[in-house]
């Protein structure tokens, strides 16, 4: 494994219903209706998704307007906003795995319904494994203020971006993520962000 | 002594880590340590011999990142022609005593395989067979397959390597801490996999320590029948002072690994962040321990990605149902492509216990070895199912193994020599477990003799190709008892007689026993347990029939393979459950309100069940089904979705409703069936999700509330090429297209599939939806509307269909 990676495996994340909902387009005050197939997917995906994370730590410097981030360079305004007093990142990429697509690609044949729920779930468990892994980084920097996560595609910052992720975290060989020509991760449930590191102010 | 015999001999020593060693040496971050070769030739040179001095009996050249997606073919060829001279030059200027081999590198590509990933398994085997080609062409002694993760890239690397040298492959793969591979391969399954297509030595490196690999291996050392080997990591990574280290010393690496040397383990090296001093310590520990004399298993074994089943323990149950025989709807299904059908099957079978699937999708007008080989990769995706690939076409049966990843049931065989000349040479080349028909040019033997000497002629001819008696199940075939009545009789006498005499497996497709009689699972069932009980090893069946179920698993039941009853209780269980979604169930109990008025209220709260026992009710009731659609759907349809419109009611409701629909439109069309149309179209909508992108959620509801209203909808599914669709707009002359995209980057897609559209089939309107899009950027892109959300769309085609 090339120098400074470190690899997390984060397990299995529990299930959130809430929040599983949510991420179904379902709102809060909103009844979940009396059928939706809700266990059922719960069911089909138990056991699927063990998430694992690759992350990396990166010196932040300004360069010229834009930001030497270590791994890449932009010029994107609103991450430089977002990194404003940070001296060093965190770059990351967490997954739940292919065999969570799989369990996905199975349930969209059965129904349309059943389909929306496993990709809801899907984006439970590669958030809540990203939650996790924030958890375990906040503590091992207990000195310092970590900023949110922050990805390739938001505000002005490029998706094109990922490629250089790709290659920073070697990420087929740690975690199995690849990238398509149109930019698509695989496995889809993946994320990956850049999360900003400053002093604390004590 | 040969290299291949002193690997079977053992202890064997490999290398340990190079880059580690090439980092220390000044490989800066972000330098690919293959450019060494041509740029640092004597640092590379000098690692290669600290090896050989410390025991290595091979050392992989450095070409672990050579592949033609990184580099041109001629940097390929200079790279790889570098690397071996290196490692000659190490191997002959080597203080040291001991043989010395040079093993061609060969590691992943960086591409994962479809159907996870974008790559082409022939594309796959394209690359390495280059890699391959070159790096024979230079005289190194072994290709050494190293670090993958994904069973299916593997399987492209070794059957390249197979195709394209006659030197030994040694294939060592890549584990999780879950003693799996990234995409789901375990252990036993891998072996199979690997020794079916002719590995002479599988194996395990890199990712973890000695301890946490050692469990692995001995998984590996309990199924495989060529030599072991081992090449763990020096621990775990651990970073101090901003350096990484590993955390396992030579002394404890050597300890872990030599306490395996007395269980099998005979080819061993290191790999991250180990050193000429691991190697030297490891050789030390081993000392003058000898691995046990390497045995065969005698193990009848398929697999698939994840998953390898032991045939002879318990019998097994092979779905019978995705066969276009006498199967009208599957029939028409893979004449329209319909794939999403076949693997429902898939499904359902699976659901209902079956172990293994027969497919077979041979029907006239089709393109069998294309749509075998497509079908293959599809169910592999969706079930971990080991496959029993059925066909008689050679070609098609070649194509199919190829992209089979596992080792596969192969259906069939039989006594004719010149089936015989076709299918024997492709087992012995793909793996697999053979079915083997006893009938040969005469036809099938009336008597229980006749196909034993048959049985005993196809397993000689097996055995010119070195293909084991173990790999072959017998099927001694089932014939129509109403025709012939002791035609049972024989079928059951030659299983016996050929299961004592040959020691071979056996496999029946039980359900013709019963052909042209009433209550066939009656008399199929009682034949199944007959068979089960002269010893067959494996039963061609219907799983979602109860009756043929009940027998199989009774037998297992009163056979003692059943711990406490168990599984006979969970089908008992299950008995009443299926008769209530049977079509003759009466309505679900708890419904208040009956008929039509009834139905409304369920479409509206979204109750499947209910839905469709109501229709059924008032259609039994003599009610018209289109009156029905028209008075009580459609309304509570549209109450549905203007309340989604109003944001009063939510994505998931409004689909629960459209699945509820869905479920009485099902019965509407069950009873109009063989009458005019039951619903009239509104039109046909084709719709796909754009070129690049895979999503398909939206498009799928799409659909599904397209379908409601009324209109027959082509969906073409996802990535789809602009092409693709204007061929299905003009063959259908549809007046509506629909397209999705998720993705900026799928955006130009999306735009260039509407130029095409517009230039070429005027007459269609084209609306487009997904994530990234707003009214803005569709109308930039010139499309005739813009859908927000799944109802919009639905308004919109109505719109577009009425002008």
């Amino acid at each position: 494994m090339q120098e400074g990676l470190h690899l997390e495996e984060l397990g299995e994340i529990p299930f959130d219903e809430k929040e599983i909902l949510r991420y179904a387009m379902l709102p809060s005050f909103a009844p979940a209706p009396e059928e939706l197939p809700l266990q059922e997917c719960l069911k089909a995906v138990k056991g699927a998704a063990q998430c694992r994370a690759v992350w990396r730590r990166y010196p932040l410097k300004a360069d010229g307007e834009g930001l030497d981030l270590g791994f890449a360079r932009t010029d994107s305004k609103d991450l430089k906003r977002h990194l404003e007093g940070c001296g060093e990142i965190l770059l990351f990429a967490c997954t739940a795995g292919a065999e969570t697509d799989r369990r996905i690609a199975r349930a969209k044949l059965q129904s349309a319904a059943k389909g929306l729920l496993m990709h809801a779930i899907g984006a439970q468990q590669v958030e809540g494994g990203c939650d996790r892994l924030c958890e375990g980084l906040a503590e091992q920097f207990p000195d310092r203020q970590l900023t949110d996560r922050y990805s390739p595609g938001y505000g002005d910052l490029p998706l094109e971006m990922q490629r250089d992720v790709m290659k920073a975290l070697d990420c087929g060989r740690t975690v199995g993520i690849t990238l398509s020509e149109s930019l698509l991760m695989t496995p889809s449930k993946s994320v990956t962000a850049i999360i900003g590191m400053k002093e604390k102010n004590i | 002594m040969t290299f291949m015999e002193l690997l079977k001999k053992g202890p064997f020593f490999l290398d340990g880590g190079f880059g580690t060693l090439v980092q220390k040496a000044g490989l800066k971050p972000g330098e690919a340590p293959e450019s060494w070769n041509l740029t640092h030739p004597d640092e590379v040179t000098k690692i290669h011999r600290a090896y050989f001095e410390a025991g290595s009996n091979m050392v992989a050249c450095n070409t672990f990142g050579v592949h033609p997606e990184r580099y041109s073919l001629k940097e390929c060829e200079e790279m790889i022609r570098a690397a071996v001279i290196c490692a000659e030059q190490a191997r002959a200027e080597a203080y040291a005593s001991q043989e010395r081999f040079i093993a061609l590198d060969v590691g992943p590509c960086g591409k994962l395989l479809k159907p996870l990933g974008p790559l082409d398994f022939e594309d796959a085997v394209k690359g390495f067979t280059e890699v391959v080609r070159i790096g024979a062409s230079y005289g190194v002694d072994c290709i050494f397959l190293e670090t993958m993760n994904d069973g299916a890239e593997t399987r492209a690397a070794l059957l390249a390597a197979k195709e394209n040298c006659d030197l030994p492959v040694l294939v060592s793969n890549a584990y999780g801490a879950d003693g799996k591979l990234m995409t789901g391969g375990s252990p036993e399954s891998v072996v199979a996999m690997l020794e079916g297509l002719g590995a002479d030595a599988v194996g395990v490196n890199c990712s973890l320590g000695p301890d946490a690999l050692a469990p692995i291996v001995e998984r590996y050392l309990a199924v495989a029948s060529v030599p072991v080997l081992m090449k763990p990591n020096a621990g775990l990574p651990q970073e101090k002072d901003g350096k990484t280290y590993y955390n396992v010393g030579p002394e404890e690496f050597s300890a872990q690994i030599a306490a395996l040397v007395p269980k099998g383990l005979r080819i061993m090296g290191g790999c991250c962040g180990t050193t000429p001093d691991y190697i030297a310590a490891l050789k030390q520990a081993v000392g003058g321990q000898v691995p046990p004399a390497l045995v065969k298993k005698e193990r009848t074994v398929i697999a698939s990605r994840g998953c390898a089943l032991e045939l002879g323990k318990d019998p097994m149950i092979i779905g019978e149902r995705i066969n276009p025989t006498g199967k009208k709807r599957l029939r028409k299904a893979l004449e329209e492509g319909d794939m999403a059908y076949v693997l429902n099957e898939a499904i359902s079978q699976e659901e209902r216990g079956a172990e293994v699937l027969d497919v077979n999708v041979g029907t006239p007008g089709v393109d069998e070895p294309a749509l075998l080989a497509q079908a293959v990769q599809e169910l592999q995706a969706v079930t971990d199912l080991p496959l029993q690939l059925d066909t008689a076409d050679a070609a098609a049966m070649e194509r199919a193994l190829r992209v089979y990843n596992g080792k596969a049931m192969i259906n069939s065989v039989n006594g004719k020599q010149e089936v015989m000349d076709a299918v024997f040479p492709l087992v012995k080349k793909y793996g697999g477990v053979l079915v083997a028909l006893t009938l040969d040019e005469e036809g099938i033997p009336a008597t229980a003799e006749g196909r034993l000497a048959i049985a005993e002629r196809i397993l000689k001819e097996a055995g010119k190709y070195g293909i084991e008696s173990k790999d072959i199940l017998f099927d001694t075939l089932t014939m129509t008892v109403s025709a012939d009545g002791t035609a049972a009789q024989v079928t059951l006498d030659a299983l016996r007689m050929i299961r004592e005499k040959t020691g071979c497996g056996t496999v029946l497709g039980v359900s013709n026993v019963s052909f042209g009689l009433p209550e066939r699972e009656v008399l199929g069932s009682a034949f199944l347990t007959m068979a089960l009980e002269r010893g067959l090893s494996a039963a061609i069946m219907n799983p979602l029939n109860d009756r043929m179920m009940g027998a199989m698993i009774s037998f297992r039941t009163l056979t003692g393979r059943d711990e406490n009853c168990g599984a006979y209780i969970r089908f008992a269980g299950e008995l009443p459950a299926m008769q209530a979604v049977s079509p003759a169930a009466p309505a679900a109990a708890g419904a208040k309100e009956t008929g039509a008025k009834g139905l409304r209220r369920a479409v509206v709260k979204g109750l499947c069940r209910e839905a469709g026992s109501l229709a059924r009710e008032a259609l039994t009731a003599g009610q018209d089904g289109l009156e029905l659609v028209k008075n009580e759907i459609i309304p509570a349809l549209d109450e549905v979705g203007q309340g989604f419109e109003a944001k009063k009611l939510f994505l998931p409701q409004l689909m629960m409703s459209a699945e509820a629909a869905e479920a009485a439109f099902r019965e509407i069309k069950e009873k109009t069936a063989g009458q005019a149309e039951g619903q009239p179209s509104k039109g046909r909508v084709v719709i796909a999700t754009v070129k690049g992108d895979i999503h398909d959620i939206g498009k799928n509801i799409v659909r599904l509330l397209l379908e409601n209203y009324g209109f027959e909808v082509t969906d073409l599914g996802k990535d789809v090429a602009p092409e693709t669709v204007l061929e299905a707009v003009e063959r259908l002359h549809a007046p509506v297209c629909g397209l999705s995209a998720l993705m900026t980057t799928t955006v130009p897609a999306m735009a260039e599939t509407v130029a095409l559209l517009h230039e070429r089939a005027p007459w269609c309107r084209v609306m487009v939806g997904g994530a990234v899009l707003t009214e803005e950027y569709a109308k930039e892109i010139h499309a005739d509307g813009y859908g927000r959300d799944a109802m919009a769309a639905v308004r919109l085609a109505e719109q577009f269909v009425q002008q």
